[in-house]
């Protein structure tokens, strides 16, 4: 099996960064009134400033679906999609594990409880983001107290708190929805599988800078996590701060996570799946790794959310996982016996 | 110039369980020095707290004259370098990915590699061999690839004292001298500082000038090798006769050890071993080493212990694979425990297959003042699969017996035995 040993890291940059975009076109093409991508083009430049005024503006019902409607949503899917993506691949490195992903530190599974809770007790509906996040990082920080002994982050015990804490949401979640009323349950599943429909644009003013500001700590970071894969001791001895790159990398990628499920809920297998083919297409330097997958991530969750949209919104974790499992599985028969994995 | 001074260093992992007890060490700038001694003698210890792992309890640690303490990570990385006895990396980074990591402790937050970090990094490939295959996954080498990879890593990093840490133990022969005479070489041409830590004594006395040999925590020798890998050193440290000889072509010393059988005292006593089901450990072993004649019994044919019997060439009476003990072999099994003056009874399992190896303590007992020394009769009820809990009532009859003794593990034989 042969990797990439020239990793095509700039091809790859301009190539995903042209689908990613193309991608939000056609996205917001889509949908039950039908919007040609010249016009929409036009909606989008004719707001930007400086060059807005070249671009006619097309006020009316057009403007405001893609505007007020369309686009809020498709943003929150790009920036859900980088967000886990980046936070899977920080976390991957952290672990040295290849299977680690925003999941296993709990953040999802106490999110995904949290709103089960709010829902139950009729909680205001715009609450319920903050209390999916509070749930969420009380999981994870509590998997991270779990995780430490005497002073260091001990993977392999931080991994079963993670497996341990993550069946105990799972549990209380289910036994919420065990006691709910029928209206209720498909809110909490809703938020079980994820879902961007009635995203507004408050949603993205908080989880825009969070996603920016995250990514760049993880990237700031990036150098450090690639010396930590030969080893702890040795990226010690070579100058390498090990234990503060670890706080730093995991508070960073949980933070990502559990405030992108905050809004959204949990949408499974990007976090997992997009540092996984990033890997392959441009090796394992998070250098490169981490803007190749914060672009496929963002691009993938539009396209999922985009098939979402057309098939009467089903919720956005279960086209991931169907389109994710089998790839992952290819990826898994095409790697078999490499040590890459 | 003095490269590094360690000064009355007490230090370790857990509290009140110092592994390096009141250390003095000190190198000049280009010395070669070797550290030996046996497991747990503190020589990887010693490595973590040059490089700043481990910080010391009591004394200090200078590099250079600088205290490591006051020296932040990237100081110390940009002095020394390590080179551990093995890398694993989980992902496939190219070899030359994993080459210039050396440069880390160069480069601010967010700097990139620049032209001088590629040059000094091909540099080192270059003296290392690894340049033919920089462009290769680090996982699809061998381990000796690999950690000449490891060591060109090390030498990028430029430092001026580069710390081996049983570096090449897991290379073959072949390799192992490859890697050494590129380091002796860096050493000899460019002063490169080195201190290695070695398992193998003839590879520390080839290479170093002064060996440091390390006893629980303690200089036992400092010196050249001549002076440190003498027998009396390595009796004292290692508890084994050794031979040192100078090598005919170059010199150098090589250390083999003697069989310890000759120098032994006892060798006229005879213990004959009924065992089973690999119960004797290394009780077998060690009652050769300590000069016992041994012989053992009964054993079925395939059992772990006849193994390791006829690998140290010990007499026994065999039975068939996984048949019972026929009278045939009962009586030959007594005949040798009449020869013995100690009769060893292991903890062996006992079932309807083998309990006459049982009744024939029986008969030893009572017919013969013999020594017999039992291992963990306590627990004979636990192992005893016998329909009628024959064993244990055999062993409860003996208990009494004044030629008849009880000890917990095979370890405690020779405690018996001595006295």
């Amino acid at each position: 099996m042969s990797h990439p040993l020239k990793p095509h890291f700039k091809k790859s940059l301009v190539i995903f960064g042209t689908l990613t975009f193309i991608t939000v076109v056609i996205s917001l093409s889509l949908g039950s009134v039908s919007i040609p991508s010249k016009t929409i083009l036009d909606i989008l430049f004719s707001r930007v400033p400086v060059i807005g005024g070249l671009f006619p503006s097309h006020p009316g019902p057009e403007s405001t679906i893609i505007l007020k409607i369309r686009l809020p949503r498709i943003l929150l899917g790009l920036i859900a999609g980088v967000s886990l993506s980046v936070s899977g691949s920080s976390m991957q490195g952290v672990f040295k594990n290849p299977m680690a992903s925003p999941f296993i530190l709990g953040v999802s599974a106490g999110g995904a409880f949290g709103a089960a809770v709010g829902i139950f007790f009729d909680i205001p509906w715009y609450l319920l983001p903050l209390i999916a996040f509070i749930f969420g990082m009380g999981t994870m920080l509590t998997v991270f107290f779990l995780g430490r002994v005497r002073g260091r982050t001990h993977v392999s015990t931080l991994l079963l708190a993670g497996l341990a804490m993550n069946f105990l949401m799972t549990a209380l979640t289910s036994l919420i929805l065990f006691y709910s009323d029928p209206a209720e349950r498909m809110s909490i599943v809703a938020w079980t599988w994820g879902s961007l429909s009635g995203t507004v644009w408050n949603d993205i003013w908080i989880s825009l800078p969070v996603m920016v500001i995250g990514t760049g700590a993880v990237y700031a970071y990036a150098r450090d996590l690639n010396v930590i894969q030969t080893g702890e001791t040795s990226a010690k001895q070579l100058g390498i701060e090990v234990e503060k790159t670890k706080m730093i990398q995991l508070i960073t990628s949980s933070l990502l996570a559990a405030v992108v499920i905050s809004f959204t809920g949990v949408i499974g297998f990007v976090g997992l799946i997009i540092p996984h083919a990033s890997r392959l297409l441009v090796g394992p330097d998070h250098k490169k790794l981490i803007p190749i997958s914060a672009l496929l991530g963002g691009s993938f969750l539009v396209m999922c959310d985009a098939v979402s949209r057309v098939s009467g919104n089903i919720w956005v974790g279960v086209i991931t996982g169907l389109f994710g499992a089998p790839f992952f599985i290819y990826l898994l028969i095409r790697n078999r016996g490499d040590t890459g994995w | 110039m003095v490269m590094l001074d360690i000064k009355n260093v007490t230090t370790g992992y857990t509290e009140k369980n110092p592994v390096l007890k009141n250390l003095n060490v000190s190198m000049d700038e280009g010395d070669f020095i070797g550290i030996v001694g046996p497991n747990g003698s503190g020589k990887s210890t010693l490595i973590n707290c040059i490089t700043g792992i481990l910080e010391p309890w009591k004394g200090s640690v200078k590099i250079k004259n600088e205290t490591l303490t006051d020296l932040s990570r990237k100081e110390i990385a940009r002095n020394v370098a390590v080179v551990p006895q093995d890398t694993y990396i989980n992902f496939p980074y190219s070899v030359k990915e994993i080459i210039l990591m050396g440069r880390s402790p160069y480069l601010g937050r967010l700097e990139n590699y620049d032209k001088k970090d590629h040059e000094i990094a091909e540099r080192e490939m270059k003296t290392t061999e690894t340049y033919r295959f920089r462009k290769r996954g680090i996982n699809e080498l061998s381990g000796g690839e690999i950690q000449r990879v490891i060591v060109a890593r090390a030498l990028t990093q430029d430092p001026e004292l580069l710390l081996l840490d049983e570096a090449t133990s897991h290379l073959d022969i072949g390799h192992k001298k490859e890697v050494m005479d590129t380091i002796k070489k860096k050493n000899e041409k460019e002063g490169l500082s080195v201190i290695s830590v070695h398992h193998n004594l003839s590879l520390a006395a080839r290479y170093c000038e002064k060996i440091l040999l390390l006893d629980e925590g303690k200089e036992h020798a400092f010196g050249t090798p001549e002076e440190v890998l003498t027998n009396s050193h390595l009796r004292a440290v290692y508890g084994i006769e050794a031979e040192v000889h100078e090598h005919p072509k170059d010199g150098s010393l090589y250390v083999s050890p003697v069989d310890e059988q000759v120098s032994s005292k006892s060798k006229e006593k005879t213990v004959h071993v009924i065992c089973g089901g690999g119960s004797t450990n290394t009780l077998l072993k060690d009652l050769i080493e300590k000069g016992y004649e041994v012989t053992a019994g009964v054993l079925n044919v395939m059992d772990s212990d006849l193994e390791k019997a006829d690998f140290l060439d010990i007499k026994t009476i065999t039975e068939a694979p996984f048949s019972s003990i026929t009278e045939e072999s009962y009586e030959k099994n007594l005949e040798l425990i009449q020869d013995a003056d100690i009769l060893i009874m292991t903890d062996f399992p006992v079932g309807e297959g083998n309990k006459k190896n049982i009744e024939v303590l029986e008969e030893c007992v009572r017919d013969y003042s013999k020594e017999v020394i039992l291992i963990d009769p306590e627990n004979i009820a636990d192992r005893d699969y016998t329909y009628d809990d024959m064993a244990s009532k055999v062993y409860y009859e003996i208990s009494e017996k004044k030629n008849v003794r009880g000890v917990d593990s095979t370890k405690k034989v020779f405690s018996v035995l001595q006295n």
